[in-house]
């Protein structure tokens, strides 16, 4: 969309965009460029030498046992912390909005852990785990059962499912509520008139109405599983033990710094990037917002 | 039977603020009461206290010989029309009507029954299959009317259903409620701020002022004898003359700003040197020098209406206001003296303290 | 609306409550064991109830840091978020905003084209593109300095489409109204403009701190030198400090410091914080 009426300066938008842009091509599109050009060639160590091998990178993702194992993980992984995180928040979206005269007070109990970066979520649940000092896991020992992360991979990835969960919670919960909010009062009226107990009135309307609300929400949470989230395992179990949390975003950085294998880590790259498009684009087809002009 | 008593209904919401007190009224079985009044005066209060959305403070509702006060409002055996239709935007019109039925857990073939024919009282027969959104406004007050309907409930409630339709449609819409009353003969409390829709649907009207009743009758009750002023005031169109002043000390005069032109047949009943409100609806006033009441009205100018003609003026020897609707084209000049006169029951007289009615 | 049914009520506030301590809980507890000794943390259970060293570790935090951990003293790595997330924050706000001018403001060639290349940019977060960007940084000489931590952050595709949302809705008649007065594009940016923007401006810059601040993986690969240190990423060395065991009261104390700003800055400006956020995923 532009505006009707426009100024008519000829170099002035140019130096305006100019700052911005020049980051972008910098620091996006040609990094961008540069991972895909290097996820066609095999490099050695020293950078000398290239070989041109087009896809074999990618066929030998698919073929490493590691790789399809870091893609399963991402998604349990994903899926896991999305639920978790949704289903918690709107449990306390739908309390918070019966609880009119203190939702306030609540909202501001309950959103200050956006703040929390991923890393310290993840450092502080990772001492209340801790397998011998952790209290949680006191009180899980308390109720038989056994905990350490650093022994058991499925632990280890509920950790920092719930890690990561706990610091989204704040975010939807939000959402949910200004969701919750612009469900006008009469559709529930008309409802319970028409002898819908509260359950039903919630399953049958409110949760209908909140469909965009919440597809949105779990594509960005999704979006924040996957890559927002390499701080939270790269501080704690650093994609351990043997491999059991790292997930693909994780698993670029360390096939890329660690491995130096940087034709494969640029074909991870580019993948996550297929992933991300598709995600954006389901995000922008279907909540249709600023995408007209 | 559907009838409905309320005994000494009132409301006050947490904080202190009394929306609604001492409502007092006995609703027979299907008649079509509405209640009326300005913008905050408490008719939406009542009529949610009603349904059971508001929590009632004092007092006892009774519908159909049950006392409700503490039932919740899908066991009250009532159905509501909201002002914004209040559909469900994601069922068809199919769906909203179901939904209430579907749970009564009503058997499917009498659910179908039911909307069939409710669908061709309202003529949605088209629109069954369509989602609210693409229908127009009108379209979807009949469905809110048809999700009701479909109840069979005591009571209908509707909660000012005109108020968001253009005045054409309005006008058609009215006359459909009208006769969706007496066909299906079910007890309607209808709320609303336009005199003129209450005029023309109720069987009796609730005129509500700041919380409380100023008045219950049928519409002519209020026409013809406005027991105060705000009834007075707010009933009738165009509005009724007011005239302020101060009983004579013989108290077959009025005065007003010094003069003493307006004159009595007999003694009203108010003491003298009271200070009263004289009302005279303008189609009341003739050329007639005999009457219960009767002055000079000094012409300012005149509106031709074609049927009618509006002539206004001043009562003479005053600065205050008047006007008088006479039939047929008049002409009268600016500056001419009119003698004026109406009936007895005509004439409206208030106290001006507690607007109350005096004769 | 009236619901008869008082377990209603006690089941939503007993909801929220155990919400809220679901969410505080955690750093409860990691504030209670950055104020306790060495000792007090050594067996299970640890105290649910502060210590009496507070003074003492964060002091030696804020001064000296970790001696395990290399002895990068807490006070400096918190100055160096506070820049890195201060320039990002101001960086991005004015660059967006600069952008979103031209691009609702003016008529130019290219104008789509520029605008579409600012849109995809959200589809590539850094994580994705970590290794070549990396090698950009190295190039341009900027490895372990303020700016390499800083630059490549600042073009914000989100910050941009929220300005030019918000532009699009100011009427036109001011534009004209201004061309009037004969105040030219840089007059109108600068005495309407931006005062109108002032309330998108201020949410934003919530968003845009916390984002700022709480980078983990740019610093991280970023500085080499301890000086140039992040609180945020700081973190993880003291927890992954190779074979020694980790010394908790210490990094729970660092983890206290480092939520501190943005956890004040989210609760001060909360209302802000709201509209913001939610206004700008519209």
């Amino acid at each position: 969309m532009q505006k009707r009426v426009v100024f008519r300066s000829k170099l002035l938008p140019y130096m305006l965009v100019l700052p911005q842009i020049a980051i972008t091509v910098a620091f996006f599109f040609w990094p961008s460029y540069q991972a895909l050009e290097s996820s066609f060639f095999i490099e050695d160590a020293f950078g000398f030498s290239r070989e041109w091998v087009w896809l074999e990178n990618y066929y030998e993702l698919f073929r490493d046992p590691g790789y399809l194992k870091s893609f399963r993980t991402t998604l349990i992984f994903g899926f896991s912390v999305a639920f978790l995180a949704m289903a918690i928040s709107l449990l306390l979206a739908v309390a918070a909005n019966r609880a009119i005269k203190a939702a306030t007070s609540y909202r501001t109990l309950l959103i200050w852990p956006y703040a929390v970066a991923p890393a310290l979520a993840g450092v502080i649940w990772y001492f209340l785990m801790n397998p011998s000092l952790g209290i949680v896991a006191y009180w899980l020992k308390g109720i038989g059962v056994e905990w350490n992360h650093y022994v058991n991979g499925d632990q280890a990835l509920l950790l920092v499912v719930v890690a990561a969960a706990w610091k989204q919670v704040s975010y939807n919960f939000l959402f949910f509520l200004a969701g919750l909010q612009s469900i006008p009062k009469s559709l529930i009226e008309a409802a319970a008139i028409d002898r819908a107990g509260p359950i039903r009135r919630f399953w049958s309307i409110t949760f209908p109405l909140l469909t965009p609300t919440t597809f949105f929400l779990l594509v960005v949470n999704l979006v924040y599983a996957f890559f927002d989230t390499f701080a939270l395992i790269h501080a704690t179990t650093e994609g351990g033990p043997a491999d059991a949390t790292s997930i693909l975003v994780f698993r670029v950085y360390n096939t890329g710094f660690i491995g130096q294998d940087y034709g494969s880590s640029a074909a991870q790259s580019v993948i996550l990037m297929g992933m991300v498009i598709l995600m954006t684009f389901i995000q922008f087809r279907y909540v249709e917002r600023k995408v007209q002009y | 039977m559907a009838t409905l008593n309320i005994k000494s209904l009132g409301k006050i919401y947490p904080g202190g603020v009394t929306a609604v007190s001492d409502v007092n009224v006995d609703i027979a079985d299907g008649e079509f009461i509405v209640l009326v009044g300005p913008s905050g005066c408490g008719k939406s209060t009542i009529l949610r206290m009603i349904a059971g959305l508001e929590s009632i403070t004092s007092g006892d509702l009774q519908i159909g010989e049950r006392r409700v006060n503490d039932l919740e409002p899908g066991e009250r055996d009532i159905a509501m029309v909201f002002q914004n239709y209040a559909l469900y935007p994601h069922m068809s019109v199919r769906g909203n009507m179901e939904y209430g039925l579907k749970n009564e857990g009503l058997p499917k073939d009498q659910i179908a029954e039911r909307i069939a024919e409710a669908a061709r009282t309202l003529r949605l027969e088209e629109y069954l299959d369509r989602k609210p959104a693409q229908l127009s406004g009108g379209q979807r007050q009949r469905v809110a009317m048809g999700r009701a309907i479909v109840r069979d409930p005591k009571v209908f409630l509707f909660d000012e259903p005109l108020s968001n339709l253009d005045a054409k449609l309005r006008t058609q819409l009215r006359a459909e409620l009208k006769a969706l009353h007496q066909r299906l003969g079910a007890t309607f409390i209808y709320v609303t701020h336009d005199q003129v829709e209450a005029m023309s649907l109720a069987d009796r009207i609730i005129i509500m002022n700041a919380g409380r009743v100023e008045q219950i009758g049928t519409p002519m009750d209020l026409y013809l004898r406005p027991a105060s002023r705000f009834v007075a005031d707010f009933i009738g169109s165009p509005a009724m003359n007011v005239v302020e002043g101060t009983v004579t000390e013989d108290r077959r005069g009025l005065l007003v700003d010094g003069s003493r032109d307006i004159r009595f047949a007999d003694e009203i009943p108010a003491t003298a040197g009271a200070r009263i409100a004289m009302g005279i609806r303008p189609e009341h006033l003739s050329p007639d020098a005999s009457g219960a009441a009767q002055f000079h009205l000094v012409v300012d100018f005149v509106e031709q209406l074609g049927a009618d003609t509006v002539v206004h003026g001043k009562v003479s020897g005053t600065t205050v206001p008047l006007a008088v609707r006479l039939s047929g084209v008049q002409q009268h000049g600016s500056g001419e003296i009119l003698e004026l006169g109406c009936a007895a029951d005509q004439l409206h007289l208030f106290d001006l303290s507690t607007g109350q009615r005096l004769n | 609306m009236v619901e008869n049914r008082p377990i209603l009520t006690f089941l939503t506030h007993a909801i929220l409550i155990v919400g809220v301590v679901f969410l505080c809980f955690p750093v409860w507890m990691a504030l209670v064991a950055s104020t306790h000794g060495p000792g007090a943390l050594s067996q299970s259970p640890i105290p649910l109830w502060f210590g009496d060293q507070a003074w003492e570790n964060y002091s030696q935090l804020l001064a000296g840091g970790l001696p395990e951990a290399g002895g990068v003293p807490i006070g400096m790595m918190m100055f160096n978020s506070a820049i890195m997330a201060l320039v990002i924050t101001f960086g991005k706000i004015v660059i967006s905003i600069l952008s979103a001018y031209a691009i609702v403001y003016f008529r130019f060639p290219f104008r789509m084209g520029f605008f579409w290349m600012i849109f995809v940019t959200l589809m590539l977060p850094v994580e994705v593109r970590i290794l070549p960007t990396f090698d950009v940084v190295v190039k341009m000489g900027l490895l372990n300095t303020y700016a390499g931590l800083t630059v490549p952050l600042i073009a914000s595709a989100t910050a941009t489409f929220l300005f030019r949302q918000f532009f699009l809705t100011i009427p036109d008649e001011l534009v004209e109204a201004a061309r009037i007065d004969r105040a030219g594009p840089i007059r109108f940016f600068k005495d309407i403009l931006l005062p109108l923007s002032r309330t998108n401006i201020a949410a934003l810059f919530i968003i845009l701190f916390i984002y700022g601040w709480n980078q983990y993986l740019w610093p991280l690969l970023i500085t080499t030198d301890e000086s140039l240190y992040t609180v945020v990423m700081g973190i993880q060395r003291m927890v992954n400090s190779g074979e020694a065991l980790p010394v908790w009261h210490y990094i729970m104390g660092t983890a206290v410091l480092a939520m501190i700003p943005p956890v004040l800055v989210v609760v001060l400006m909360q209302k802000l914080f709201v509209k913001g956020l939610v206004e700008s995923e519209k």
